[in-house]
């Protein structure tokens, strides 16, 4: 009792008696600290801002899932079958049939041509001498490029141009059914063969937009131009990357206007925004020394960092004002604020830890490193809350003003308070279960349409209405294309792919998947010999079919296109193309498969999964419905388990937990309202939402109790409890929303989807901190027993 | 003792289930011809070869052993139970009710109920044996002749058996290795009598249904074994068979005998069609030719087209109307009994197969991309 004006107002368990080992080694070697605070984030900072946008397609899928496994040993097989970009060059007016558009098209050929990245060999449009139009004679074959010799550009020459075009097999791939648009079609090297270096995605995609689409739209006004591909869509996910400074901006300004709002201390607003960016780079800063560069979602992280740090750091300023208010001079108010809260603060800050830790259960990278750079975070927001910001408002203080605003506010306010702790009510608390039970229920009737996986057509990282996503609709809607591809890989002996027995299995799979909802059409080897035997045989559809003649199998796939075969013909793929991405059409369709391989893989072939934009999302599915409920359960395990820990009373555990539970399912209904599926971007919102959300019941519950113990009716104590800790718990709430709320307005539709989930989990967790927690406590909790309980323990 | 008496009263569906419970974890798929075709909607929408009529039935026959019907002009369409999977090439049906289709690894099927259920009537393997045995037979009868011919025809008679040999081997060869080679059409006079032709000059005969089959191909002459790809009869009872390098072959009494034709053309011919006039035929192929003879195919005449897509097939309607169809979703219509045609190419540019007239004037098309309905000129109907 060295201090009894200080220890009033704290808990028991979390406030030391005297001055504590580490508050002596920080308050008595304040210079040296700040000074090595000063290089430490000069030489951090200078890391962070070199730290680079990295979109690396690996950190992005389940490394560990048996489809990515066989994905992945077999990557050089299959290389070049995704990884490729189309140009629409589409004519607003008329036809493709007219010498202007020509002119135009051949510039953007050549263009492409010398773009870094291109496969030059492979590249396709009807420029290029590898599109040809092919005729069945009384000799044989005839055939030509598309383009005529001696074309001119005349209308003799144009009409050609369309009479091979119609021959030329390519309507529908190359040339768009309504011939009013062609595509460049350009294969990409994933490393420069010259170089080795890997293919810079960001840098690539500019020079699409810079060098094709921004060049060329503005040469000939008539076209528009729509590109689509993996590297286009990377790109463009590392542009928005880029957007976040944009959101980073805003939000610093809204948290220091709603700072200054809170603490009336200028100080005390730009302390803690300084130490909580400061953080931010440090975080960010460790990060690259790490090796890590900024993914899509990692990129997220220093908003977490930056809120928790404001919202801890609120704390102090507060404490501060409050010691300041009764008379200590700045440094004794930043000691005395310092021992409140440095155990409080830690904990607090541990259990956030410990909700990023079950990310660990998602087997895919980006999401332990977002757990990894979190947890980074963390650890620099408890060095630079607790120290730095302390140490610094103990040379500045907290101004006149903001302690002035402690003394009349806290007054000013107690009527408002005294409405809400209400709450506790004996007949007001039944009214809030009730709604909270009707809530419940709601939820769980809405998140029964809860799905896994992504919902929208096109490439759901982006917007739907997106730049890339409009082209993609484009290209799907004026080609025969899918942009949703399974590939099933099927390994033989070596070069025993094309036997007939293996296309002829193939064949039956395709069939199979043909005849399975969700499946649009499918390609292999087996198709090709088929068409090709039709086309050896006079193009008489009457031969349509695989030869049992090994011989004609083998003329057949002669010309057969790269990636179809690998280089010891020991594997071949089947192309499946999906309706769409979702997980029921995923799951349907490698059921098929997987039953197809068990029942019918022997000595001479192997059918496996899986590769292809489905395959590796199916794979995700898979991952993210295993890793949910682990997840679920580790989480509330984990908070459950520090609560039981801090109170020692199941009674405790359960009116902190419950509204956190109310919220969860009220977020997963808010999912399936508003069509976000369970993905890899969302699935950690529900571990940051409850690690996080679970600090307000903590902070509320813990004032709660110490209030009941020294006597109060539950009503009196709750009346306290707000009083005292209610205003930075509602400021906490808001600050990590606006932390968050941002995000909603990302390019990237995860990032989106990550903004609305955290704000709508943080915003209600606290609601339900304040509002269902009081009247969980009349039912839950017994004061007499606890203060009789607590007078024996003594 | 539960699972016995269910399986006793559930009989065949119980025996199925036992089977699936029990079968291997590894097995090898069945041979296509062993496969029966897979119960599917999407057969009205892939790859018909050939189209029918079996009275007011319309049958088309196509990849995956699909044979569907439709009783409403085209628009149902119900698939028949057929036992194997293989592309079909030809369908024909000799009565009502009576219907064969042919297609690769030399399967000839059978219905007697208008194309509702088809039984396996003959293997490209059991089609190899008889023409082997066939050629044999020619062999040795060339032999015993070229042991009493004159010396001056000896030099001749060698040739053509040095033919025979040589197609004797191929067939062995072929055999060797499977049912390889398809049939490629099919005719039947009634419910007896019929013909089924195919590549490398496969030529059999029924005279019984189809339960037993005789290699004809010795009555053409046709030493390079081109393939047959069209059977057909004119107006006027005359059969003629088209096929590769400009094959013409006619019968008149009803396919006992058949002579070659002098051909107007060295390209493919894939089909022969009447025109409705006793003796005229039209025959069509490759590149967009055309031919017209009035004579049974001793002369011929060359009719402009305009249009130099291959032509598959094609039908002579009611009100006179010829129709051929073709490559590259071609459909060529005459007014004028075949002397010159009109092109029309349709937007799809698929490949079409067989035409049938249905209701008024309309079309009903088969071929790449499945069926589909048209007015007169081959455009598609609303």
């Amino acid at each position: 009792m060295s201090n009894p004006k200080h220890d009033k107002g704290e808990h028991y368990l979390t406030t030391p008696k005297a001055e504590p080992f580490l508050e002596r080694l920080i308050f008595n070697n304040r210079a040296i600290i700040l000074i090595a605070f000063f290089f430490l984030t000069l030489f951090l900072g200078y890391n962070a801002v070199k730290i680079e946008p990295d979109a690396s397609f690996e950190r992005m899928i389940p490394l560990e899932h048996p489809y990515i496994v066989n994905m992945l040993e077999h990557r050089d097989d299959l290389e070049n079958l995704g990884n490729f970009v189309r140009i629409a060059v589409e004519v607003e007016e008329g036809d493709i049939f007219t010498a202007e558009y020509m002119e135009t098209l051949k510039q953007i050929t050549d263009e492409v041509f010398y773009l870094n990245g291109v496969d030059r060999s492979g590249l396709k449009s009807l420029w290029t001498s590898n599109v040809r139009w092919v005729e069945v004679t009384e000799q044989g074959f005839q055939g030509g490029t598309v383009i005529p010799d001696g074309y001119d550009g005349s209308r003799a020459s144009l009409e050609q141009l369309r009479q091979n075009v119609l021959r030329s097999n390519e309507v529908g791939r190359l040339i768009s059914d309504n011939f009013r648009s062609t595509i460049v079609y350009a294969p990409l090297y994933e490393n420069n063969p010259e170089t080795g270096e890997p293919l810079d995605y960001g840098e690539f995609s500019r020079q699409l937009e810079e060098k094709i689409r921004d060049k060329y739209e503005a040469q000939n006004p008539s076209i528009e131009i729509h590109i689509v591909g993996f590297a286009k869509k990377v790109g463009d996910l590392i542009e928005g990357i880029g957007s976040i400074a944009w959101f980073a901006g805003i939000t610093i300004i809204l948290t220091t206007l709603l700072l200054f709002g809170y603490s009336r201390c200028i100080t005390g607003t730009l302390v803690p925004v300084f130490t909580s960016i400061i953080a931010v780079f440090l975080q960010l800063g460790t990060l690259r020394l790490l090796g890590y560069g900024l993914d899509p979602y990692s990129v997220l992280v220093p908003f977490l960092v930056f809120a928790i740090g404001i919202s801890h750091g609120v704390q102090i300023v507060n404490a501060m004002a409050v010691e300041a208010a009764k008379g200590f001079d700045s440094v004794t108010a930043a000691r005395l604020a310092f021992r409140a809260l440095y155990i409080p603060g830690m904990l607090a800050l541990i259990s956030d830890a410990f909700g990023f830790l079950t990310l660990f259960f998602i087997e895919i990278d980006v999401i332990r490193d977002l757990a990894v750079a979190a947890g980074i975070g963390v650890a620099f927001v408890i060095l630079t809350n607790l120290v730095l910001h302390v140490l610094i408002m103990s040379y500045l203080g907290i101004s006149k003003g903001g302690v002035r605003h402690v003394q009349n506010h806290g007054e000013k306010q107690d009527r408002k308070w005294r409405v809400m702790s209400y709450f506790a009510h004996p007949g007001v608390a039944p009214i809030s279960l009730l709604i909270a039970v009707i809530g419940l229920g709601l939820g769980l009737y809405y998140k029964q349409g809860l799905k896994v996986g992504d919902l929208d057509q096109g490439a759901p990282e982006l917007r739907a209405d997106s730049r890339y996503n409009k082209d993609n609709a484009y290209i799907i809607n004026n080609y025969s294309t899918s942009a949703d591809v399974l590939v099933v890989m099927v390994k033989t002996e070596e070069e025993q792919c094309t036997q007939y027995n293996v296309l002829r299995a193939m064949d039956n799979l395709q069939w199979e998947l043909q005849n399975t909802p969700g499946v649009q059409s499918s390609a292999s080897l087996a198709d090709v010999s088929k068409i090709v035997t039709k086309a050896l045989n006079e193009g008489n559809w009457k031969w349509y079919e695989i030869s049992r003649n090994q011989t004609i199998i083998n003329a057949s796939i002669r010309e057969a296109p790269a990636g179809l075969i690998n280089t010891n013909c020991d594997l071949t793929p089947v192309l499946v193309f999906l309706e769409d991405h979702k997980a029921e059409t995923l799951e349907t369709v490698t059921e098929r498969v997987e039953e197809f391989a068990s029942n019918n893989n022997n000595d001479e072939y192997t059918f496996m999964l899986a590769a292809g934009n489905a395959g590796v999302e199916a794979a995700t599915n898979d991952v993210i419905s295993n890793a949910k409920n682990m997840m679920l359960i580790f989480v509330y395990g984990v908070v459950a388990s520090l609560c039981l820990l801090t109170f020692r009373s199941i009674r405790a555990v359960l009116c902190i937990l419950i509204p956190l539970g109310l919220t969860s399912i009220l977020a997963e209904a808010i999912m399936a309202m508003s069509g976000i599926g369970i993905k890899v971007a969302t699935l950690p919102v529900i571990a940051l939402g409850v690690g996080i959300g679970v600090d307000y019941g903590i902070y509320i519950y813990s004032k709660l109790e110490k209030f009941l113990l020294e006597g109060k009716t539950l009503q009196e104590a709750y009346f306290e409890t707000l009083r005292s800790t209610g205003k930075a718990v509602i400021f906490t709430g808001v600050t990590l929303g606006i932390g968050v709320v941002t995000w909603i307005f990302s390019p990237i539709k995860f990032q989106a989807d990550m903004g609305l989930l955290l704000f709508f989990m943080f915003i209600w967790n606290m609601v339900g901190s304040i509002w269902l927690l009081p009247a969980l406590a009349r039912f839950l909790l017994r004061p007499d027993r606890m203060v009789a309980k607590a007078r024996a323990n003594k | 003792m539960a699972t016995r008496l269910m399986c006793k009263t559930l009989g065949a569906a119980c025996l199925g289930l036992s089977m699936a419970l029990s079968a291997p974890t590894v097995f090898a798929l069945a041979d296509i011809i062993e496969t029966p075709s897979r119960p599917t909607t999407l057969a009205p929408a892939h790859l018909l070869n050939d189209v029918d009529t079996a009275g007011d039935r319309i049958v088309a026959a196509g990849v995956r052993g699909h044979i569907i019907f439709s009783d409403d002009g085209g628009e149902t369409w119900v698939q028949g139970e057929v036992p194997v999977s293989v592309t079909l090439t030809g369908v024909d049906f000799g009565t009502e009710q009576h219907g064969w289709a042919v297609g690769h690894s030399g399967v000839v099927l059978h219905s007697d109920d208008a194309g509702e259920n088809w039984d396996l009537q003959l293997t490209g393997v059991r089609a190899a044996e008889l023409a082997i045995e066939s050629r044999q037979e020619q062999i040795d009868d060339m032999e015993q002749k070229l042991e009493e011919a004159p010396e001056e025809e000896k030099d001749e008679l060698d040739w053509a058996l040095g033919d025979l040999y040589f197609s004797l081997e191929n067939l062995q060869a072929d055999l060797e290795i499977g049912p390889v080679n398809p049939f490629l059409d099919v005719w039947f006079e009634n419910d007896k009598h019929g013909f089924v032709v195919g590549a490398y000059g496969m030529f059999l005969r029924t005279t019984d249904g189809g339960k037993t089959w005789k290699d004809w191909a010795p009555k053409l002459e046709n030493p390079s074994s081109f393939h047959l790809n069209s059977i057909g009869r004119i107006t006027g009872g005359g059969l003629v068979i088209v096929g590769e390098a400009g094959q013409i072959f006619v019968s008149v009494d009803g396919g006992e005998s058949w002579e070659k034709r002098e051909s107007p053309y060295e390209g493919s011919l894939f089909g022969a069609i009447g025109t409705g006039n006793v003796n005229e035929i039209l025959a069509f192929g490759l590149r967009g030719n055309i031919f017209f003879s009035s004579d049974l195919g001793r002369s011929w005449k060359v009719v402009p087209s305009e249009s130099d897509a291959t032509l598959n097939d094609g039908t002579v309607s009611e009100d006179g109307r010829i129709t051929l169809v073709g490559n590259g979703g071609a459909v060529l219509m005459s007014t004028n009994g075949g002397d010159t045609f009109r092109p029309y190419f349709r937007d799809d540019r698929e490949g079409v197969m067989d035409v049938v007239p249905v209701s008024g004037t309309n079309l009903l098309i088969v071929g790449e991309g499945g069926v589909k309905h048209t007015d007169a000129r081959g455009k598609n109907l609303q």
